[in-house]
């Protein structure tokens, strides 16, 4: 095992090369250090506002869904198996060939992924936070508990992934089972308050008992122990379950693709490609994945802004028109979603540009979300009691996701995933799409003592938005004009 | 005009030289065959014909079409059989040959579907989804695409290859007939019996220069046959029987 583990972590390493280059893929970990590294020589002069317990809490939060969402790629099942994303051949699926099982070939990526990504991300964090010692006035005792911590919860985080992933390869029903299970416990914790959060997080309960939250060694000590413990039986079950040699199943489908073609006849030039997209949805499961692609950031943001409000007891005043520029935001993620349901090598035969491919995605894109996200903005107003702003929040609404995802679009053409990985594509898109987010927020938030100041900017800010959304819809023409569908 | 006509062509992948001021013409209605060792270059070639990558220098064009500027206008025009068989992985056999005819907006799409689904005996086939397709099926169910808009020129790339022998004979016997037809046919492959059965014009590319330019007529009257013409100038003249 240790062969193959060694050369899944060359693959995975080759794979990242080719994405972008060895210059750039290594510039990835340095550019976690240094953001480690502001933040936390930075931090200390945020600690009257932003407690440093509630700053590890989130660090912990966040690195567990990280590790969800590393762990994640055991969704694509079959089709990760046979490598239908371009014409890549990937040593998980070797064993067809090979004298070694599945499961060891599933061990080996689980291993491969947990050593890949702590190297690459969590370890880089804690020399950023380690070389913030000279400026900062942190205890080097306490960083280590604190990367400890925090290795904890994304093994926790990429083990529930894992386990959670062979599941729903297994069965459906009980993948959805597991899934209510952990969303009970979420709300169990975080609306009821039936139980503390390391109940839930034990990695949180190593952390809170230590310096220079808490001073019981005892208690860290079981919650460590605890972690370990939950890693090893989720990872174990997750490879002791893995089915062997899942590509035995060839069904029969009823025609459907027609009917799309016939249903998106007004989209013209795009039509027969729109109708594919959403025959890929139906067929490949990708609606409940876009769906919780979705709908889980919209229950994470609900959950932080209800925190801030009555956990931390913050009276920051989010309203309507602040969740709708948020919404907006997620477009992202499905657009993501939308770009890699299929490979699309074989367009390369037919007479469509890349261009066209990047507009049906887009048009999916629009279509899917305007009644999920509109649905949720005005839920938000009904349960806010504040109807009298969906007036704004709706364009507020559209705008951000046009510009979002067409900045998305524009940025990473049809390898969004990819691109992202590389660090300065990564930096333009955190600068396009976090300063418009913050502007309209701060605005946002404005909307009841200046109410003439907060629209005029709010205004300003969307019409800023919609005119770059224009230029990054007609730049699409000229950047991908001769780009190849491999 | 010539159907394909190609001046001082060149490609680099980085250092990488794949095609190295290649020149040649194919006249309308000729069966072309281009052939040469693994990563000689013909794929490339292949590509840069079919408008999928820009050439690094020279220039290349496809009835009459600029293959750096007219990539769209070129595959309206043609069928590709590419290397790999890689139909979409969520549309069924039929669905996708219905979806090729949309693209192209071709006539009595249904019929032509029919036809080319009896062609290849995909109709017990038809109603599963590509991703569950042999290998062999995957290959029919690609040049089924390829051919249902009946274009004036076909390029194939290894297209022989994943069929068995029936399916072989059947695909060679429809190809003579499209040349008959006057149909213009661009082959890259590594089967040369096939090849040498198919071909009225070949070139051999190695390390991504034209090495050679010859008619089959010409190569049968000189007693050689394709496979001795490879060998000799891809080995240097050292092929032997066994």
């Amino acid at each position: 095992m240790l062969t193959v583990l060694r050369l899944m972590l060359r693959e995975e390493y080759r794979m990242h090369v080719a994405y972008s280059s060895p210059r750039v893929f290594f510039s990835m970990p340095a550019y976690v250090f240094f953001i480690a590294l502001f933040f936390a020589s930075t931090l200390p002069l945020m600690e009257d506002s932003i407690p440093i317990a509630d700053i590890l809490l989130f660090t912990n939060a966040g690195i567990f869904v990280y590790g969800l969402s590393v762990g994640a790629f055991g969704f694509l099942g079959k089709t990760y198996l046979e490598r239908r994303y371009g014409r890549n051949n990937f040593l998980v699926a070797m064993p067809f060939l090979m004298p070694f099982t599945f499961r060891n070939a599933y061990a080996s990526m689980y291993l491969r992924d947990v050593i890949f990504y702590v190297v690459l991300i969590l370890v880089p964090g804690l020399a950023g936070v380690l070389m913030s010692t000279l400026v900062a006035d942190y205890r080097l005792a306490s960083v280590v508990v604190a990367f400890v911590a925090v290795l904890l919860s994304f093994l926790l985080g990429i083990s529930f992934s894992f386990f959670a992933s062979v599941l729903y390869l297994r069965s459906k029903t009980a993948f959805v089972a597991i899934m209510l299970a952990f969303v009970a416990a979420v709300v169990a914790y975080g609306a009821l308050s039936l139980f503390p959060l390391q109940y839930l997080l034990p990695s949180w309960g190593f952390q809170a008992n230590l310096r220079p939250l808490g001073d019981d060694v005892g208690a860290a000590s079981i919650y460590l122990v605890v972690s370990l413990l939950a890693t090893a039986i989720m990872a174990s079950m997750a490879v002791l379950t893995v089915r062997e040699a899942p590509l035995g199943r060839t069904a029969k489908v009823r025609e459907s693709y027609p009917r799309y073609h016939e249903a998106f006849r007004s989209a013209r030039s795009l039509q027969a490609l729109l109708a594919k997209e959403f025959s890929d949805m139906a067929r490949s499961g990708g609606v409940s994945k876009i769906l919780l692609a979705y709908i889980v950031p919209l229950l994470l943001l609900s959950f932080t802004t209800w925190y801030v409000n009555n956990g931390l007891a913050i009276p920051v005043g989010f309203n309507t028109v602040f969740y709708a520029a948020m919404v907006g935001s997620f477009g992202i993620m499905l657009y993501s979603w939308i770009a890699n349901q299929d490979a699309v090598d074989y367009l390369e035969t037919l007479p469509v540009s890349v261009p066209q491919v990047i507009k049906a995605k887009l048009s999916a894109f629009f279509l899917l979300t305007l009644v999920i996200s509109t649905l949720f903005v005005v839920g938000i107003a009904l349960v806010n009691d504040e109807t009298r702003l969906l007036w704004l929040a709706l364009p507020v609404l559209y705008i951000t996701s046009a510009f979002m995802v067409l900045a998305t679009a524009y940025l990473t053409g049809l390898s969004p995933n990819s691109v992202l990985f590389n660090p300065s594509v990564m930096t333009r898109f955190m600068i396009i799409s976090l300063l418009p987010d913050l502007g309209i927020t701060i605005l946002s938030f404005s909307l009841d003592s200046n109410p003439v100041f907060a629209v005029a900017g709010i205004a300003l800010v969307c019409f800023a938005l919609l005119t770059s959304a224009f230029f990054f819809y007609r730049g699409l023409e000229v950047k991908y004009a001769h780009a190849g569908f491999q | 005009m010539p159907a394909i006509s190609v001046r001082e062509l060149s490609k680099d992948y980085g250092s990488k030289l794949a095609l190295d001021r290649v020149t040649f013409d194919v006249e309308e209605g000729t069966f072309f065959g281009c052939f040469g060792p693994n990563g000689a270059g013909k794929s490339t070639l292949l590509r840069i014909l079919t408008g999928q990558i820009q050439p690094t220098s020279g220039e290349a064009k496809v009835l009459g079409l600029d293959c750096a500027t007219q990539g769209l206008e070129i595959k309206r025009a043609i069928g590709i059989v590419p290397e790999v068989e890689s139909p979409p992985s969520y549309l069924t056999a039929w669905e996708f040959l219905y979806f090729t005819g949309k693209v192209r907006k071709v006539d009595d799409l249904e019929g032509r579907i029919d036809r080319w689904l009896d062609f290849f005996d995909l109709q017990e086939a038809k109603g599963t989804l590509c991703r569950d397709l042999s290998k062999g099926m995957r290959q029919k169910v690609m040049l089924a695409s390829a051919f249902i808009h009946e274009p004036k020129l076909l390029f194939l790339d290894e297209a022989f290859i994943n069929l068995d022998p029936i399916y072989q004979k059947r695909l060679r016997e429809y190809l003579l007939q499209l040349r008959s037809e006057g149909r213009t046919i661009f082959l890259c492959s590594h089967i040369l019996e096939i090849a040498q059965r198919l071909c009225q014009e070949v070139i051999v590319l190695d390390k991504g220069r034209l090495v050679a330019r010859e008619s089959m007529t010409d190569l049968v009257r000189k007693g050689e046959s394709l496979e001795q013409l490879f060998l000799r100038l891809v080995e240097g003249g050292n092929a032997h029987s066994p």
